[in-house]
């Protein structure tokens, strides 16, 4: 079933791990979660040697022990979780993990942008069912909140502060009161959520100030901030663990070399550095510089060899990709690219050279295109 | 403890044979374990097996080895039960020998405080480490504040400190420069990664100043990847965290064995798997040695029986494998001598996270450690020891009598095995004070800008109880519910100065923070206090207090503010900060208002206390350490000379730092400091001149030592290029301005002016400034000087360096203020004169130069300017510059006769032209009588010329008129 899918949901991908687990699971289970508490962790986290299963579980989401574990806690509890921080951190990869190892299930999601309405959280109708029949339970479109109810499972909500406030604040009486009553029928008028459903919602912390949450939702949400992951190692992990699989998804041969790793590890550390100290937005790139940002040069930088390339990677490519990627703004961006290959690739091509030179070169092919 | 043994990286090996004994069952076990479980050689087996030996060496010892950790509430507990059963006479206790007579003055203080051994005066030490300064913090819920405090107060007890001295401390670091740092013994790599990068205390964590950091009963592992192998494993987060979960909880209702033995076996496993070639683990076993040695000597000289003595040490040491360890160990270890270095003692205040940034501990831990220790003593009933009168704790019920003394020890038996096996044994949840927490942190929160509500409160218990769950913990720490605040509180922004994760540190009872009781303090600090308290201020607290003193109405405040001005001029920036009043050379203010941090700053205060008895005495030694210091110069000794009338009355000792100026002055071969030397010795003779009928002796002989110094110097100085205008320009301002006096004691004019005649500069600057003083000395009067230049403005090839030749004019202000209108004349004429690429570029350069150097001199410049130029602007179309009248040549006496020849008597024969011309141009010149002069007289060369080749001349006359041509 996976190879039909473009991209298969978690619960799909890791279907038999999610299985196995769930028959070797002795631990408590709180409501109707499929895994206790400590499974779910096992299956985010990976195993190791210490936990003493038969088989190994690799780790899915990189990031400090302590996010997890108050992620699960919190869905165990009364309130909603909220993952909140930079783009491309891993929250709604973290939240559909959390949803599939759960209740298996991870597709019930609402996707917040400007023009969700209240109907996109509550229900809607089936307009011609409605002049056929009138209204009626059938007549009904639940939303994926409303399904989640339903079924006593974890529903999402993906960029909750994209949609405007009073469409959050429905939010408030399905995270209080637990249930949709549905005024427009005259009997079974109220769904009433079963138990063992949450909501997981993300939140981006660059668009505070836009859609603000009321005080109100945001006692019903539990935050876990997220941090841009800054550990060069993880980041390192991140980055070959979902390479791997976008290579396995592409079903491309391809071996990314350590070193050109290091290059765009190393690439990325600097800018970012640069950006910290950047004074005004015209002196750092619009790119967030997240580690999904990086997946995503190295995704390029892979379809390009292997489409139009020799099937290897090289520096060259990568480097064009990276300020593909990375250059939106003209002329800003260019000349903070320009900058940093002048002022930090330069350098380090002549001091430490490996495949330095060969990225400096094709960063400046690329910089010459794009001016 | 099993994850911990059980997850050590495995090596396989065939099990050692050791002797069968107590711990025989469970070294087979680990053994069969190792084989099990590795699959290399030896190593691990010689671990298992060498840590159980460790155990059974440590407990068959004949002087009863008490192992503890640092803000160990277990250890605390371990002690105080111990004590009570056993009353040993003596206690040896792993504390620097020398810090012995500090510990009678702990009842004084407030804990945390810290013994601090200080030594300024270093002998055998690299001079580049000094000051050196070693702290040992000593906390109430310590083990080894249950010792001390039972030592001291039960008669007849003994408490000796067997480890090494400071000096020792110092003695046994590389000598490499840089290992000072990592030399503390508590610590290796201080500030450890789970140390708080920016401390929100910032002010409380830096009480330790830099001093290294000695700790009782260090327990850590020696290298970071079993650190992170153990944290990882132990699903933790940081040390403090693990520690508590897997020994302090366990061990917290332990029976005295198990306590000894699984202390022993963590100390041991620490011991074994240290990095070998660590330079720290031979430190660590020459403490042993020297420890040992102590007691054994101790033991030879008191005659007391060892089966009453304790020794109470880290668990690391109770693990040692050195020869000399034991009572019947080798003897040969030799105690090395001390240094020469004088040492000196007192105690510090000092706080909790102060310690936990000293020895790398996560924020907040020995809080929660000291938490941890008041609640296990409610639990257990347990009355701690505690010194008699000791501030700033609850009065404890009067002493309970001390238990009777257990029966004949009873054989040790093996608990360790029962202690391994087992899960341990966890602590039912505590309902009751997790809701407290619950309540206080939502409390807390609300009252920090929080939104938090009871809803809040419920939230945390529900999540600490399920964090804990899934941490296999059965009572939730005060790390989960730490975890389980932040979850539910902790929303999208801060709204205070807190944010949740640092209400709870509070909440667990916040950092501590010492003070030193008055009765401890050094008698500087003491008299500090003593002499502050007209101020009516209470001293002891550590916020900023202000004070208000009007000296006119309460005349007994000029103590308190003479006092504050020295303490301001020695202690840090910000300690003690006038608000408002100044104390400079002729002026005392009516009127002052300080900003006091005392509290804040006990420790540096304290730190005085070790340069002399009284706050004047440390002045004057600093004073005097300043100008006799090897790079001491004339400016720096006028300095203090100012420093010391400023804030010590002590005419001699100003006279003697004085003739210590005159001295410096009179061998400097530099004239570098020369402006900040004349501004100082004007300020000085102005200052005597006010106030005393005549000036002093130094006074004298500096000026006159001055003159000749700077004559002599003056011509090098003009054509040195390394010495700038600026310092000539201050020398000659020297020799001008302090002339008349120098002249009055019995100086020498010819030397000026021989020595103005010496210099010959090269630099347009210097040049400028010669001139000016040639001028000064009657050697080119003014009008001179104002030709020159004229003549260089007029000039094109000097005209890009007139800019450097004005800057030396501005320069001689200093020693010619009467050159004032010359300057303004000659800047006006610049800035009309000089050429756009000139004078443009030079402009912000004069401005810098004048703001930079000549700051005091602007305001004669301004003044003059405003003088001489119109002060309206209609004023300034009919104005003339008052030189350009004067600037006219005067007119020639008499008009000179025209030489007489053919060409003068063509002009005049036919004026037409000439005068055509003449009108046209504008001049309404005259015609000049020819024939003064015989012709050829004037212009030999050109009459010759002529003469002999007339044809031209004749040729252009035959043009000019045929008929005279003909």
């Amino acid at each position: 079933m996976t190879n039909e899918m473009l991209r298969a949901p978690a619960e799909v991908k890791y279907a038999e791990e999610l299985d196995w687990l769930e028959s070797v699971d002795d631990g408590p289970k709180p409501f109707s979660w499929r895994l206790s508490p400590r499974m779910v962790r096992l299956f985010i986290l990976g195993s190791e040697r210490a936990d003493g299963l038969d088989r190994e579980i690799s780790q899915k989401w990189f990031g400090d022990r302590s996010f997890v574990e108050r992620a699960i806690v919190t869905l165990a509890s009364d309130r909603g979780l909220l993952l909140i921080g930079d783009p491309g951190t891993g929250k709604s990869w973290l939240a559909e993990l959390l949803a599939a190892a759960i209740s298996r299930n991870s597709t019930l999601v609402v996707q917040g942008t400007a023009g969700t309405t209240e109907d996109h959280i509550k229900y809607s109708w089936n307009i011609s069912m409605v002049i056929g029949k009138g209204q009626s339970r059938e007549s009904m479109i639940p939303s994926p909140i409303m399904t989640a109810m339903e079924q006593g499972v974890i529903g999402r909500f993906e960029e909750l502060t994209r949609s405007t406030s009073d469409v959050q604040d429905a939010l408030i009486s399905i995270l209080s009161e637990k249930y949709i009553s549905i005024p427009e029928l005259d009997n079974d008028n109220t769904v009433f959520a079963k138990p063992g459903f949450s909501i997981i919602a993300t939140a981006n912390s660059r668009d505070r100030g836009v859609n603000d949450l009321s005080s109100a939702l945001k006692r019903r949400f539990n935050f876990v901030r997220i941090p841009v992951v800054t550990n060069k190692r993880s980041e390192a992990e991140i980055v070959r663990f979902r390479t791997v699989e976008l290579l396995r998804r592409h079903q491309i041969e391809l071996d990314v070399p350590p070193t050109l790793l290091d290059i765009l590890l190393q690439s990325f550390a600097d800018l970012r550095v640069a950006a910290a100290s950047a004074k005004s937005d015209d002196e750092k790139l619009e790119s967030a510089l997240s580690t999904a940002e990086q997946i995503g040069v190295l995704e390029d930088a892979i379809l390009h060899s292997q489409f139009f390339g020799d099937r290897t990677l090289r520096a060259e490519t990568l480097a064009n990709s990276l300020v593909g990627s990375l250059v939106r703004r003209s002329p800003e961006d260019l000349a903070i690219m320009n900058k940093y290959l002048h002022g930090v690739v330069e350098p380090r091509s002549k001091s430490d050279g490996g495949e330095w030179p060969e990225f400096l070169e094709g960063g400046r092919q690329a910089i010459a295109t794009l001016s | 403890m099993s994850t911990d043994v059980a997850g050590t990286p495995t090596q396989k090996g065939p099990p050692t044979d050791t002797v069968a004994d107590l711990f025989g069952p469970l070294r087979q076990q680990l053994l069969d374990a190792a084989t099990e479980f590795a699959d290399g050689p030896n190593a691990l087996a010689e671990i298992m097996t060498g840590m159980v030996d460790d155990v059974d060496r440590a407990l068959r010892e004949e002087l009863e080895i008490f192992p503890v950790c640092h803000h160990s509430p277990a250890s605390g507990l371990a002690m105080v039960r111990r004590l009570r059963e056993k009353q040993p006479k003596v206690i040896y206790l792993e504390l620097c020998e020398d810090l012995r007579p500090l510990l009678d003055e702990l009842r004084n203080c407030r804990l945390p405080v810290a013994l601090q051994a200080y030594a300024a005066n270093l002998d055998g030490f690299p001079p580049q480490w000094g000051p050196l300064s070693v702290v040992a913090p000593i906390t109430e819920a310590s083990a080894e504040y249950q010792a001390i405090s039972y030592a001291l107060d039960t008669p007849g007890v003994e408490l000796v400190l067997v480890d090494r001295s400071a000096d020792h401390v110092f003695q046994w670091l590389p000598r490499e420069p840089e290992s000072k740092s990592d030399a503390a013994d508590g610590d290796p790599d201080s500030p450890s990664e789970d140390a708080p990068k920016e401390d929100p205390a910032n002010e409380e964590a830096a009480l330790h100043g830099d001093a290294v950091g000695i700790e009782i009963g260090d327990l850590r592992p020696r290298f970071a990847e079993l650190e992170e192998h153990l944290l990882h494993h132990g699903k933790v987060r940081h040390w403090s965290e693990w520690w508590d979960q897997y020994v302090e909880q366990p061990l917290a209702g332990a029976d005295y064995d198990t306590y000894r033995q699984a202390m022993v076996l963590i100390g041991s496993l620490f011991r074994r798997l240290s990095p070998e070639d660590a330079a720290r683990l031979a430190r660590d076993e020459d403490r042993e040695r020297y420890m040992w040695t102590r007691m054994r000597e101790h033991l030879g000289i008191s005659g007391v029986d060892p089966s009453e003595c304790l020794y109470v040490c880290g668990a690391f040491h109770a693990a040692s494998r050195v020869a000399e360890f034991g009572l019947s160990g080798s003897t040969d270890y030799e105690v090395s001598a001390r240094s020469g270095t004088e040492w000196l003692y007192g105690l510090i205040p000092s706080s909790h996270s102060a310690i936990e940034r000293q020895f790398g501990l996560a924020g907040g831990s020995v809080s929660i450690a000291g938490a941890t220790w008041t609640k296990a003593l409610t639990r257990s009933g347990l009355t701690p020891y505690q010194l008699e009168g000791q501030k700033g704790s609850r009065k404890r019920s009067k002493r309970t009598k001390a238990l009777p003394a257990a029966p004949a020890a009873a054989p040790v038996a093996d608990r360790l095995t029962g202690f391994l096996s087992k899960p341990p044994m966890l602590d039912g949840i505590d309902e009751e004070e997790l809701l407290g927490w619950c309540v206080d942190i939502v409390r807390l929160a609300r009252r920090n800008g929080y939104l938090s509500s009871t809803a809040d409160a419920i939230a945390v218990f529900e999540t600490s109880i399920l964090l804990a769950g899934m941490r296999n913990r059965a009572r939730p720490t005060p790390y989960d519910f730490q975890d389980a605040a932040v979850t539910c509180i902790e929303k999208d922004k801060v709204p205070g100065r807190r944010d949740v994760r640092r209400l709870c540190e509070i909440l667990m009872g916040g950092d501590k923070i010492g003070q030193v009781g008055y009765e401890a303090l050094p008698p500087l600090a003491r008299d500090v206090y003593d002499r502050l308290a007209p101020l009516g201020l209470d001293l002891e607290k550590r916020t900023l207090q202000r004070a208000l003193l009007d000296l006119t109405a309460n005349p007994e405040l000029v103590p308190c503010s003479d006092l504050l001005w020295v303490l301001r001029y020695l202690l840090p920036e910000g300690a003690f900060r006038p608000i408002m009043g100044a104390r400079r050379l002729g002026e005392r203010s009516t009127q002052e208002s300080w900003d006091l941090a005392v509290g804040q700053n006990q420790r540096t205060i304290i730190e005085l206390g070790y340069e002399g008895i009284t706050v004047e005495q440390v002045l004057e030694q600093r004073l005097r350490r300043k100008v006799w210091a090897p790079n001491a110069t004339a400016s720096m000794a006028l300095a203090a000379v100012e420093d010391s009338l400023l804030y010590l009355r002590n005419p001699r000792f100003t006279d003697e730092l004085g003739d210590r100026a005159v001295e410096l002055l009179a061998a400097e071969r530099t004239v570098d400091d020369a402006p900040e030397v004349l501004r100082r010795i004007r300020r000085l003779l102005a200052h005597y001149r006010a106030t005393q009928p005549q000036l002093p002796g130094w006074c004298e002989a500096f000026v006159k030592a001055g003159y000749a110094h700077y004559c002599t110097l003056l011509p090098m100085a003009f054509v040195d290029e390394h010495i700038g205008v600026r310092q000539v320009g201050a020398m000659l301002g020297f020799l001008f301005t302090l002339e008349s006096l120098a002249l009055a004691l019995g100086c020498d004019h010819a030397q000026l002016e021989l020595a103005v005649q010496q210099s010959h500069p090269e630099a347009p600057a210097k040049v400028a400034l010669l001139w000016v003083a040639r001028s000064q000395l009657g050697l080119l009067t003014l009008a001179d000087l104002r030709a020159r230049c004229d003549e260089m403005l007029g000039n094109p090839l000097v005209v890009p360096a007139f800019p450097q030749y004005l800057s030396g004019f501005v320069q001689a202000l200093e020693s010619v203020p009467t050159l004032a209108p010359f300057v303004v004349e000659t800047m006006s004429k610049a800035f009309a004169r000089l050429p756009d690429r000139v004078l443009l570029p030079w402009l912000p350069t004069l401005i810098t130069t004048l703001r930079s150097q000549a700051g005091e001199l602007v305001p004669v410049l301004v003044r003059e300017a405003g003088r001489t130029f119109p002060g309206t602007l209609s004023a300034v179309d009919a104005w003339a510059p008052p030189w350009t009248g004067r600037a006219v040549p005067a007119k020639p006496a008499a008009a000179v006769a025209v030489a007489a020849g053919p060409v003068a008597e063509l002009l005049v024969g036919h004026p037409a032209t000439c005068d055509a011309v003449a009108e046209l141009l504008g001049c309404d010149g005259e015609w000049r009588p020819v024939g003064g002069v015989p012709a050829g007289d004037e212009y030999r060369e050109v009459s010759g010329l002529l003469a002999e080749h007339p044809a031209t001349a004749e040729a252009v006359a035959g043009l000019l008129d045929p008929a005279v041509a003909g």
